[in-house]
């Protein structure tokens, strides 16, 4: 990240400043609504006017997707923790609500709460010992986790269903969180996705926020000025993982099928999150969600188009842009069109 | 007690194996500082190059690598110097190209064969040597002797030639070593196309023993990282050992514990040896935190 650069920018100039002051640094409460307005205003129009189910199951994956990376952008992007082992947390939520709905019955709406606290406390007792690893051991462990909450899921069969899965009934209902309509399950997904950038929104403004930024600008001077460092990260670490436990209880009722290949592939789960935030704009509120949009969209047209005639060959792009986007496009989307917005300014300041 | 020597056997072998697919890696992973997620495809691309070979002109695998590996290293060089070099100082980013070459190749190899499965295991593979009880598969008795033989030249060539020297020196300081009028850009160009020729070298040798799928480039990396780690980063004769070590616990753990586990024994030693000591076992302590300081 390049640190001069974001914290020179506001007092380049005098005008800059200025304009700073005028506009006046958005208040939580505006962000928020800012934030979810654009949510929703782009939401509506595709649900009340799409009634067709193949493009109402893309947004509604779009959506969770865009939650998902928003959650994994708390800890890869805020702290610049690069975690590739979300895919962990993922599955938490999937296997504790199918179990616990499948076995006892439960709501699965009242599994989240379990499958949160057991999702954020995985994540502290894995996250404690690999945090002293920095930048690719991190990712190295990270992934190493993955790979290990696979083989479990695989083996322990009793709990998990091993390589034969877990089904999960059609009973239609509330309450079971099964909808016989693609708009509501667009519309969860979407409830999902706000309740994630909400939290972004909120998080970005607190002292934890500012911390974790702190904590990806410098590690060692953010220790010097006193910030617990681990505490920080772990805290960030938790969050995280609890909001990605709830995209997986709400993927597990979607798909109403799990077993380990969907919840622990890496180029599926773990890796694309981090696709998706890296595409829209890592660390920034909107990015995660901007990337999903754009890439899961075009990632299906990709399988319907080419799939059949050249298996692989969808992937194969969707590698192509990702080795493009860290090459060429670091920032994201929401990087290039801020970049673009301040030259436009600066032109028509120089201007006058 | 036979049946302990004959697990103890295989293992060896098989961490020949896992010693063999990530010398390259640790090379790479070593000297240049970058995980290369994509040196898995880098093995499978040899895999693949061996096999053409032998099906269409009938060359011995172990021949073909005299054509397959230096093919595989000028890949090498090129990822070297259109992805990795310009995102030298960045970490995070070196990750995504890395991993996005691996969907890349991967998918590519896909779609080229339609990811039929291939083999010339029955025609090369099945020669078996009798020691008494035991019986050793010679196609991995001859990966054994390779794995230690590369080892060897490789530490001869670091420690003995100028060409390894400089690249010893730029492993251990970037700015000095240039200083002293080393390239630093053509010595990361050239042990990153040694770290990919080796191995296209370790898919060639590998050709007679695993069936063939793109996919194959997956069994590899997770264990080569774990080896390189486990062995020492850098450390020549860490990957000979972090493979043994390996291979050995695979072994072990797929026959007295239950196979489906045998990938997370390793897995779990992996992460405490990653969590205690970072710089593996032969590696120096704290080189893994100096070598991923901003160097410029």
């Amino acid at each position: 990240m390049n640190k001069t650069e974001q914290f020179s920018r506001p007092g380049a100039s005098p005008q800059a400043a200025l304009t700073a002051a005028q506009t006046g640094i958005e208040s939580g409460r505006r962000a928020l609504l800012h934030y979810l307005g654009a949510m929703a205003l782009v939401f509506l129009p595709c649900v009340l006017l799409i009634d067709d189910a193949h493009w109402l199951n893309i947004i509604a994956v779009t959506y969770l997707m865009g939650g998902l990376a928003a959650a994994w952008n708390i800890i890869g992007g805020f702290a610049g923790q690069f975690s590739l082992g979300h895919g962990v947390f993922f599955g938490i939520g999937a296997y504790v609500c199918a179990k616990l709905y499948l076995v006892f019955g439960f709501s699965p709406w009242a599994t989240m709460v379990p499958a949160a606290l057991f999702a954020a406390l995985v994540a502290v007792l894995i996250s404690w010992p690999t945090f002293r690893l920095r930048g690719p051991f991190f990712a190295i462990a990270t992934l190493a986790f993955n790979e290990v909450a696979f083989v479990i899921a695989n083996h322990f069969d009793s709990i998990t269903g091993g390589p034969r899965g877990l089904q999960i009934p059609f009973k239609a209902g509330f309450s079971n969180m099964i909808f016989r309509e693609r708009w509501q399950y667009a519309l969860l997904m979407f409830g999902f996705a706000a309740l994630v950038i909400g939290v972004s929104v909120v998080l970005r403004r607190s002292r934890l926020g500012y911390y974790l930024l702190a904590v990806r600008e410098d590690e060692d001077s953010a220790r010097a000025s006193g910030i617990n460092v681990l505490a920080v990260k772990l805290k960030g670490m938790a969050l995280s993982a609890a909001l990605t436990s709830l995209g997986g209880t709400l993927f597990a009722m979607y798909l109403r099928y799990i077993d380990p290949p969907t919840l622990f592939t890496l180029q599926d789960v773990g890796v694309k999150f981090a696709l998706l935030s890296l595409i829209g704009g890592i660390g920034t509120i909107g990015g995660p969600m901007l990337g999903a949009a754009l890439i899961i969209p075009f990632e299906n047209f990709l399988r319907a188009e080419l799939a059949n005639a050249l298996p692989g060959l969808n992937l194969a792009i969707l590698g192509l842009l990702m080795v493009l986007a860290a090459l060429f496009m670091k920032r994201g989307v929401a990087g290039a069109w801020a970049d673009l917005m301040r030259r436009f300014s600066r032109n028509a300041g120089s201007g006058r | 007690m036979d049946q302990f020597l004959n697990v103890l056997v295989v293992g060896i072998l098989l961490g020949g194996i896992y010693g063999l697919v990530s010398i390259g890696l640790n090379l790479i992973f070593g000297v240049v500082r970058i995980v290369n997620f994509a040196q898995g495809e880098l093995v499978m691309f040899g895999m693949y190059g061996s096999y053409y070979a032998y099906t269409q002109f009938g060359i011995s695998p172990y021949l073909s690598v005299l054509v397959v590996a230096p093919l595989v290293g000028v890949l090498g060089v090129a990822i070297q110097r259109l992805v990795i070099q310009p995102l030298h100082d960045e970490s995070n980013m070196q990750i995504f190209a890395t991993f996005g070459l691996l969907m890349m190749f991967q998918n590519l190899m896909l779609a080229v064969t339609r990811g039929e499965a291939l083999s010339i295991g029955g025609q090369v593979g099945p020669a078996v040597l009798s020691l008494g009880e035991m019986k050793i598969s010679m196609v991995r008795l001859v990966t054994f002797v390779v794995t230690t033989l590369i080892t060897i030249g490789l530490h001869l060539f670091l420690s003995r030639t100028m060409t390894g020297k400089a690249i010893r020196a730029v492993t251990q300081d970037k700015r000095a070593a240039r200083a002293m009028g080393i390239n630093v850009e053509r010595t990361f160009l050239f042990t990153f196309g040694i770290g990919a020729a080796l191995a296209g070298l370790a898919g060639a040798m590998l050709t007679p023993i695993y069936s063939i799928t793109p996919a194959v480039g997956g069994n590899f990396i997770m264990a080569a990282f774990a080896v390189v780690v486990l062995g020492g980063l850098g450390s020549v004769w860490g990957a000979y050992i972090g493979g043994l070590i390996v291979g050995v616990v695979e072994a072990f753990a797929g026959f007295y514990i239950d196979p489906a586990l045998k990938h997370a024994v390793w897995f779990i030693i992996f992460l405490v040896v990653l969590i205690v000591r970072p710089s593996g076992l032969l590696g120096q302590a704290g080189a893994e935190e100096v070598g991923f300081r901003e160097q410029n």
